[in-house]
This record gives structure tokens, sequence and C-alpha cells, in this order.
């Protein structure tokens, strides 16, 4: 099936043009939000979260633009939206950790604690500097693509990844340089 | 040389995004020193994970397939638009019993004004005839609105 079959599928509802968008997208969409993110699990969630919304709202999409760009578009919202969430739980977490009638069940991990990025140099970065990173390395996308994932201007998508590679490149040297003075 | 840390020293004074981005594209697109203190397409893929290092997407279908078949089952057991009805007939209940209530309690409520019937100075006497220097005068009578007093105006008839 190419993309326009898997589209006018999933627009009639079959179940094998859903199979065959989620294998033919699936691991781009994760691979973003895992760089984006930075943790298996919410990854999944958030790629889960994003197919069930391209499956509600493909009528909503125009066919003139990239379907890629469409989807990672939703890909990258839904990526921020699980990050602002995580966010709130660390910071209500924090408060309850005084509170001696909130506790966790004893074995479970703190989920208030991030997992490590892919790699923990993407630290340094904005959520929005490691998508276009992501994009510009992995999909080869352009500042004017990236722009149309990140809702902004050609201009602010190209200072986001001139930003992204300047620190990236600059905690790299810095480093090589401590383990060759070390 | 100069010209680059010139360049460098313009981008980190200047935050604006439409200034910095013509320096990038007027400049440090172009220069090879420049380009060498950033990270290339290479490095950046060996930090970042790719599509191809995540395997098989079988998995994740099995994970969404289950959440869109659950889904779309839930949605079969009632028609979409009867579900919106009933989500939203408490707030229509409840604007019907304000609008009612509030109808009531302003129909009941005296409003800032006075009854018509009040204000006519007919009802609080009568002017049956006035003189001015022995001959009849014109008269004018007026109440202002919401108060009790009773102005009088006589002049000589011209």
């Amino acid at each position: 099936m190419d993309e326009r079959e898997i589209i006018e599928g999933c627009l009639r509802g079959s179940a094998a043009s859903n199979r065959a968008m989620v294998e033919a997208y699936g691991t781009l969409v994760l691979s973003v939000a895992l760089n984006v993110i930075g943790n298996r699990q919410d990854a999944e969630d958030v790629c889960q979260e994003t197919f069930l919304q391209v499956f509600r709202r493909l009528d909503r999409y125009d066919r003139e633009r990239s379907f890629k760009t469409w989807l990672l578009t939703i890909a990258y919202r839904r990526s921020l939206d699980m990050l602002r969430k995580k966010r709130r739980f660390a910071e209500f977490s924090a408060r309850a950790r005084f509170e001696p009638a909130v506790v966790g069940r004893p074995g479970e991990g703190d989920p208030a604690v991030p997992a490590p990025l892919p790699s923990k140099l993407l630290e340094a970065l904005s959520p929005r500097e490691r998508t276009a990173l992501c994009l510009w390395a992995n999909e080869g996308y352009t500042a004017k693509d990236i722009s149309e994932v990140l809702a902004c201007s050609a201009s602010t998508a190209r200072v986001y990844l001139f930003n992204a590679r300047r620190k990236i490149k600059a905690l790299l040297e810095n480093d090589h340089g401590l383990l060759q003075n070390g | 040389m100069d010209f680059c840390r010139t360049v460098e020293l313009l981008y980190a004074a200047i935050p604006l995004r439409p200034f910095r981005d013509w320096l990038i594209r007027a400049h440090m697109d172009a220069c090879p020193r420049c380009q060498s203190r950033l990270l290339s397409r290479e490095e950046a893929r060996t930090l970042m994970v790719g599509p191809g290092q995540l395997g098989d997407a079988g998995e994740l279908w099995q994970r969404i397939g289950r959440e869109a078949a659950r889904l779309g089952a839930s949605s079969e057991t009632g028609p979409r638009g009867g579900r919106l009805v009933w989500r939203l007939a408490p707030a229509a209940a409840l604007a019907a019993v304000t609008a009612l209530a509030g109808f009531w309690l302003l129909r009941q409520a005296a409003g800032p004004g006075f009854e018509a019937r009040a204000a006519a100075p007919a009802d609080r006497f009568v002017i049956a005839y006035v003189k001015v220097d022995g001959a009849p005068a014109q008269t004018f009578v007026y109440q202002p609105q919401g108060t009790d007093t009773v102005l009088v105006w006589a002049q000589k008839t011209p």
C-alpha cells in the first residue's frame, strides 16, 4: 500500500490501513518522541496517542501538505504535552514528599525522576531545539520543514537548529578537553 | 577569523531571531570555520535514536490497535451525537434554571424608577387658577422624576 491508499483506507476506518500506517510511520513517531522526551515508556504513550488522534482527525489533513510532516507535528505537540504533564507531576511529587500521607508503593521507581535521555548531552537543549536537531539529523529536514512541525517561522527554526548544533558541539569539545586534561 | 569573532559577538549580543537568522544565512552557513564549531549531521545521528534502531513496529501496532479497537467499540455503544447531548444536558439545565430564577427575581424587584401613576402631578394637586399682577398668567407645572418636589412656574401672559 502506498501513502495515498493507506490514508484513504484509514478514512474509511479500515483496520488493515490503520495497521499499515503504524507499520510505516510507527518507529519514526516513536523516535521523535523518544528524542524529545527521553523516556521509552512515555514515548510509546505519545506514539499511541498520536496515532489515535491521527485516526480520529484524518479528515482534517490537508492533502497539499506532506503527510509525514503533519504526523510529526501531532507527535511533537503530544510530546510537549507529555513533558508538561511530567513537569506538573514532578512539582506535585516534590511537595508531596513532605506529606507523610502520600507514600509510594515499595519497590516502585520514582516517577518524578525523569529517565535519562538517549544522550545525556541532549538535556542541555530545550524540547524545541531537540526536535529541530532530531528532524534535521534523522529525517534530513530543512529549516522550513522543521518550522512546519514546530509551528514557527523558518527563521526561528533555523535559529533553534543552529543553537542546538552549537551547544552540543561545545559540550562535546568540553568533554573531550576534560578527558585530555584529566 | 576576526570577522567570525565579530559575527559571533553580534549573535550573542543581539537576541533577535530575525537578526540571528540573517547572520546564520549571511555568514555562518557558508563559513568553514563557523561550520567546524557546529555539530555535523553524522555526529548528531550518533547522539539520537533513529527509527532504524527501534526495531519492528509490530509491537506498537498491537498496543495501538488494541486501544483503537477499544475506543471504536466504546463509540459504537452509543452514537457520538447522543453522548454529546448527555454531556451538555447538565449545563443546559443549569442555564435554564438560572434564566428562570433571574427572570422571576427581576420581575419581583422594584425597578430604579417610580411608578408612572405617582409621577402624574394631577394626582397630587390641582391648580385651578393663577394670576400675576391681577391678570391670568401662563402656568407651568414641573415635577422632576423620582422626587416629590413640584415646581410651579407662572409668568405674565404676553
